[in-house]
């Protein structure tokens, strides 16, 4: 056996005192700080305010930011259709969890005031450019009343979405602007009274033979205890024809942004870690997928560190931890990632993975709030995070906005669901970045 | 000389030697002070006290079970049970110390002062052990958890038997 125990420092001190160690934590073989558990845990909840008129994140010299879509109620994934239209998922989490035990009282509504004002849709909105000017200016609610959708693919003329308790399929053609027939159940997923990570990722195989559904943990680190884990924290492949389901690779606490990479054809995913072990630890990380893969939760973490909160250990599945591809920081919330396909954007861009950082809660400098690059060759990382689009977190720490679900639409384009400016933004190269990125 | 001179002066004698008897009781008996804050003459710290009492001997208890089984419904038991506990633990407190605060009792008796040095160190104890049992899974509770939920019990043995002693022994020993 080659685990490694992590040493477990139990700290007396409050939170807060000292200032957090730099970051090392990105990368292909990131160093891992021992975990520490405090009395008060690191917190810093962001509060919101949108975006101002005119208002826009940053981006890299030479690239231009502009609305697609404004005035959306909670945008958090989006998918481009091949005919250019652009459908949004408008969604909030399922009502409160049950309160277990007095931290329960304190944290939900503490964690909540992060959220945006705005009453999160719960529905499909289909975003139309008519003119070729970069803006949406039509709107349609194609699926209503959805119960906390996230995930959507489109495999020919079907249509998949993801909520939190099912995945439906609708007929639906790319250049309609409505759907007649009601939806059709293909399969439940997991997530009953306490659906604690809610969202449903779902991406369709490069063939459309099969769907890919991310099903997040119940809990932090199973003090809901191991029977609410049952058919959580895994990917689920599922057959879209008879809604037959397996699991395709367990052990990834939180994972979002299914996608499949293009030259390797690999999936790939973004996976939220653990909280409350410290300010750098647990890196959130995306990683390929491997079919049967183990990736530790909630035994191990980043591989075979052990998780000391969990017990009974498991040193036999400590041991079959693999070790994700790349650490993208502690607590950033990846939720989104999407791989540029195209050549619109310079060359060093191309192939490289944009991943949607929703933005921390568990540290005292907040990390993430930012859709960050990382360049790719061969179809595998190969160099340094950087932030992409930013300025989503301004100095007082006020939220203008949180990046959420990323995607590159039918030119090439960046787009970024942004569920607290309520804004879809897309993000365009022009001549000038070509040259300037050189 | 007059019978009832003799008589009064045998009542003197017997009333002294009665004062005398009872400063000795007096001495022997556990120190007592009257408490302040009573409803209907029924002390509110009496009335307060049986819930840290009893919550925090629980919370070590489903600690215990916690330990051994691993079943989070006793770490949430201990957490609900050691909240309670803190509550109810410092409004005791309170009406304890208002009780010390504004007795008539000179010098205030020392087993009164421990009783509340020795409360204050057990809520602290509950405080942090509120903080830790906040923790998700195992470390809520073990090894942390369990050490200070035993500790607070341990130290409530001393000075609730202190604060019972005050509040009854007078009681037993004067009736003895």
């Amino acid at each position: 056996m080659n685990a490694r125990i992590t040493p477990l420092i139990t700290v007396l001190a409050l939170a807060g005192c000292g200032h957090p160690a730099p970051d090392g934590a990105i990368g292909n073989n990131p160093s891992l700080p021992d975990a520490v558990q405090y009395l008060l845990p690191p917190m810093k909840i962001t509060t919101p305010v949108g975006w101002k008129p005119g208002e826009t994140p940053s981006v890299p010299v030479g690239f231009t930011i502009t609305a697609f879509a404004s005035d959306l109620k909670g945008p958090r994934n989006i998918l481009p259709l091949p005919n250019g239209d652009v459908l949004a998922v408008e969604a909030g989490g399922p009502p409160a969890e049950p309160i277990s035990r007095p931290k329960d009282i304190i944290y939900g509504p503490v964690k909540g005031k992060s959220h945006s004002p705005v009453k999160p849709g719960n529905e499909v909105v289909l975003l139309r450019d008519t003119n070729g000017d970069g803006k949406a200016d039509i709107q349609i609610v194609l699926i209503p009343k959805l119960h906390s959708p996230f995930g959507i693919a489109l495999i020919g003329s079907t249509l998949y979405v993801a909520e939190t308790d099912k995945i439906m399929r609708y007929a639906f053609t790319p250049g309609a602007t409505a759907i007649a027939a009601p939806g059709t159940l293909v399969t439940m997923l997991p997530a009953g009274t306490i659906d604690h990570h809610w969202t449903k990722s779902l991406t369709a195989s490069l063939d459309g033979s099969k769907l890919y559904v991310g099903i997040g943990s119940n809990s932090n680190i199973v003090e809901r205890g191991i029977d609410a884990e049952i058919d959580r924290a895994r990917i689920w492949e599922v057959d879209p024809a008879t809604g037959a389901v397996r699991p395709y690779a367990t052990g990834l606490r939180n994972p979002n942004g299914l996608t499949f990479e293009p030259v390797t054809k690999a999936l790939w995913t973004v996976v939220n870690e653990r909280d409350e072990l410290g300010n750098n630890l647990v890196p959130d990380y995306m990683t390929s997928v491997k079919e049967g893969g183990f990736y530790g939760w909630p035994w191990s973490y980043y591989g075979n560190h052990v998780d000391v909160r969990v017990s009974p250990q498991k040193p036999d599945m400590v041991a079959k931890a693999l070790v994700p591809d790349y650490a993208l920081g502690s607590h950033v919330a990846a939720l989104g990632l999407a791989f540029n396909p195209g050549s619109a954007f310079p060359a060093r861009y191309a192939g490289g993975a944009f991943v949607g950082e929703h933005g921390s809660w568990d540290r005292v400098v907040p990390s993430g709030y930012q859709v960050a690059f990382v360049p790719f060759a061969g179809g595998k990382p190969a160099g340094k995070a950087e932030t992409f689009v930013g300025g989503f977190l301004d100095a007082q720490q006020h939220t203008k906005g949180r990046p959420v679900g990323v995607a590159f639409d039918r030119d090439g384009a960046l787009l970024i669901a942004d569920d607290v400016g309520n804004v879809v933004w897309r993000v365009t190269a022009g001549a000038a970045a070509k040259v300037a990125v050189r | 000389m007059d019978d009832r001179v003799l008589e009064h002066a045998a009542d003197a004698q017997m009333i002294e030697r009665k004062v005398i008897e009872d400063r000795r009781v007096e001495a022997r008996l556990p120190a007592h002070i009257a408490p302040r804050a009573t409803i209907g003459g029924v002390p509110v710290h009496a009335m307060l006290v049986p819930f840290p009492i009893a919550c925090f001997t629980g919370a070590m208890l489903s600690d215990w079970a916690y330990a051994q089984s691993a079943n989070i419904q006793w770490a949430n038991f201990s957490a609900w049970l050691l909240a309670f506990g803190m509550v109810m633990g410092s409004l005791a407190a309170l009406f304890g110390l208002i009780d010390l605060i504004f007795t008539k009792a000179r010098p205030r008796p020392a087993i009164a002062v421990w009783h509340m040095l020795g409360n204050f160190v057990m809520l602290a104890l509950a405080l942090v052990n509120n903080l830790v049992h906040a923790r998700d899974g195992w470390t809520a509770v073990v090894p942390t958890g369990l050490t200070l939920s035993v500790l607070t019990v341990l130290i409530m043995v001393v000075t609730g038997f202190m604060g019972h002693r005050m509040a009854y022994a007078r009681r037993a020993g004067a009736l003895a």
